[in-house]
């Protein structure tokens, strides 16, 4: 155990000795100031008070509800306008008028979704390098020849690639918090409120923020373990970075063309995104949350299998 | 521990019908031989013959199609970690991790064997006379700088089977010379079973005691240096007036047959003491001799001799 410890001591000199790791913090960071910078010049100067937010809201709800009447076909739509009504109804009921203005909370909230897919992809770099790019630099012939098992080792980059997304995570969330502050004010913001199986519950914003965190961090893993599959396979890092890449960005164009058939449930990409069974914005009536984690069990043990007999059963000749 | 290359009970390397096939293609075929403790083993043959892919063999690197790999006893195939941790190796060029420094290239290796203490490592970059420029990134470092690093992780653990591949390659001539002293005091002082393959074959004959010589992946024998060599020896040429005629009479008068025989020269394999005798009998036959030389063969043309004349690597 000490010994893996000392395996993960080196992967981390290596993913964080490199330029690159500079570049990610550079930008993880610098993509928030700007978020910020755009939303704080676009504002306007004297936000109007709406006060009669609550007929705005009915109105609102009108028109969702017929909205919903037309889109009977669509699971998604559907789940959608009902969440949404039902939130304005608990405005309403609970006299908690929408904010008019971003407050840091809301920053953090909406920087979220692109954040993640940022450090998403910061990750999948990671784990391709850390298993890929020793075969074409060599290293791995040194690396090979201890006492090690190739198990061992391949399990220490991918423990560590997981453990740089969640250090990540938390310069994500400190540094949206403190940008998030800084341009709008550390005061401010009432609570979360979250629809979750046909009720509003009202919940603290930094558990909804990591509860946020955490379902997104599903797709993450995912992702990051099918970069690592891939890198194992071919030994190439750019090629398993970018396929990676391509099918995470394409995943929604590819399912909306084969959406009307029955078997799309069963695809990676459907069940990837758990948030839905937490928001109410379902996309089909006919997943569950425990569907969707049996499905990604399988996905991940097939991955984690096949990584395993690519990385360590054949002939090294870098 | 041994003077010499006097076989030891157990050998440090033991290699048992090892054949490595790439589809249909044989690549090694049957290759058997024992390295023992104590020795410097030169391992020869010319490019593309096996060499690289037996050493990546037995270091598990690579999988062998049939037989079996020995190290102190340890099979490669199912006692790797036993085996591993006697093994320091560099497998063809040393390559380490250039955005690190050389020290903490060294760092990433002791921790990955249990006991290596930072007085060991500073110890072993003393011994490749790296201090001055461990704390400088790999990338800065000269070839011989990183060869000397290579060295410098392959001793970190003390080994008991150290594999250099093409060691001396990017050393200076001051360098050659520290690391064949310091090779020979490993195999004698401490025992180090050493397994080098290189190219330069007259550096070979300075660092080995025995030579494995591989063609085509198979072994086409193993001896050790001063054998190899002997079998070259005991040759003398004669210039002459007129080879042909000389070789006649040689012929004729000792019954000698001419290893060679060209317009003006023959060579005899004949010992030391017939050399006075065949120059009477020439001079006596009227021909005429203009120099007398014994040809030792150089490894390198027995080399090219055993292994047909091929380009050497």
């Amino acid at each position: 155990m000490a010994n893996f410890l000392g395996l993960i001591q080196n992967e981390n000199m290596k993913i964080y000795r490199r330029n690159s790791a500079k570049v990610f913090a550079a930008i993880l960071i610098g993509l928030l100031l700007l978020g910020a910078l755009i939303v704080k010049l676009n504002a306007p100067e004297h936000p109007t008070q709406d006060t009669h937010w609550k007929q705005s809201l009915q109105q609102q709800n009108t028109q969702y509800q017929q909205a919903l009447t037309q889109m009977k076909d669509n699971d998604s739509y559907q789940n959608y306008y009902k969440s949404q009504i039902a939130i304005n109804q608990y405005r309403i009921d609970h006299n908690i008028a929408p904010d008019r203005q971003m407050t840091l909370w809301s920053f953090v909230e909406n920087a979220t979704p692109i954040m993640i897919l940022v450090i998403s992809i910061f990750t999948i770099i990671v784990v391709a390098n850390s298993i890929a790019s020793e075969f074409n630099t060599g290293t791995v012939k040194l690396l090979m020849i201890r006492p090690i098992s190739r198990t061992e080792i391949l399990l220490s980059k991918y423990v560590s690639s997981l453990l740089f997304s969640l250090l990540c995570l938390v310069v994500l969330f400190l540094f949206s918090w403190l940008i998030g502050g800084l341009f709008f004010g550390f005061s401010g913001g009432e609570a979360h409120l979250s629809y979750i199986n046909g009720a509003v519950h009202e919940t603290s914003w930094v558990l909804a923020t990591w509860q946020n965190y955490l379902l997104d961090a599903v797709k993450l893993i995912m992702m990051v373990t099918l970069a690592g599959v891939i890198a194992a396979l071919f030994r190439n890092g750019g090629l398993a970075i970018g396929l990676t890449i391509f099918l995470m960005m394409g995943s929604n164009t590819i399912l909306a063309l084969i959406s009307q058939y029955d078997w799309v449930k069963y695809v990676l990409f459907t069940n990837m995104d758990l948030n839905q069974y937490f928001n109410g914005q379902q996309t089909r009536n006919d997943m569950s949350l425990g569907f969707s984690l049996i499905v990604l069990a399988v996905y991940y043990v097939v991955f984690l299998g096949a990584g395993w007999l690519f990385y360590t059963k054949r002939d090294i000749k870098a | 521990m041994g003077i010499n290359t006097e076989p030891q009970k157990q050998p440090a390397v033991k290699l048992e019908h090892v054949t490595k096939k790439f589809g249909s293609k044989t690549v090694i075929d049957d290759l058997s031989f024992e390295i023992y403790g104590g020795e410097v083993f030169g391992f020869l043959g010319p490019n593309g013959a096996g060499k690289t892919t037996t050493i990546r063999m037995i270091v598990g690197l690579m999988r062998m199609t049939k037989g079996n790999i020995f190290i102190q006893g340890h099979s490669v195939k199912s006692e790797f970690k036993q085996a591993m941790r006697q093994v320091g190796a560099i497998v063809e060029n040393p390559e380490m991790y250039k955005f690190l420094t050389g020290y903490q290239n060294l760092v990433h290796y002791a921790r990955m064997i249990p006991g290596i203490s930072k007085e060991r490592i500073m110890e072993v970059v003393k011994l490749v006379d790296l201090e001055d420029r461990i704390h400088e990134k790999v990338k800065k470092y000269s070839l011989g700088m990183r060869q000397r690093l290579g060295v410098a992780q392959a001793l970190l653990h003390h080994p008991s089977v150290l594999i250099l591949d093409e060691p001396t390659n990017g050393l200076d001539p001051q360098g050659i010379h520290d690391l064949r002293n310091y090779l020979h005091e490993l195999s004698r002082k401490e025992g180090v079973a050493v397994v080098v393959s290189s190219h330069l074959l007259s550096e070979m004959q300075l660092m080995c005691d025995r030579i494995g010589i591989i063609k085509k992946g198979k072994l086409i024998g193993v001896e050790t240096v001063s054998d190899f060599m002997g079998e070259g020896e005991g040759k003398v040429r004669f210039t002459v007036d007129d080879g042909q005629s000389a070789a006649q009479i040689v012929k004729q008068k000792l019954s000698l047959d001419a290893a060679s025989i060209e317009s003006d020269a023959i060579e005899l394999a004949i010992e030391h003491e017939k050399i006075p005798v065949v120059v009477d009998t020439l001079v006596v036959s009227q021909v005429k001799i203009y120099g007398v030389v014994s040809v030792t063969q150089s490894l390198e043309d027995r080399f090219l001799e055993v292994t047909g004349g091929k380009s050497v690597g």
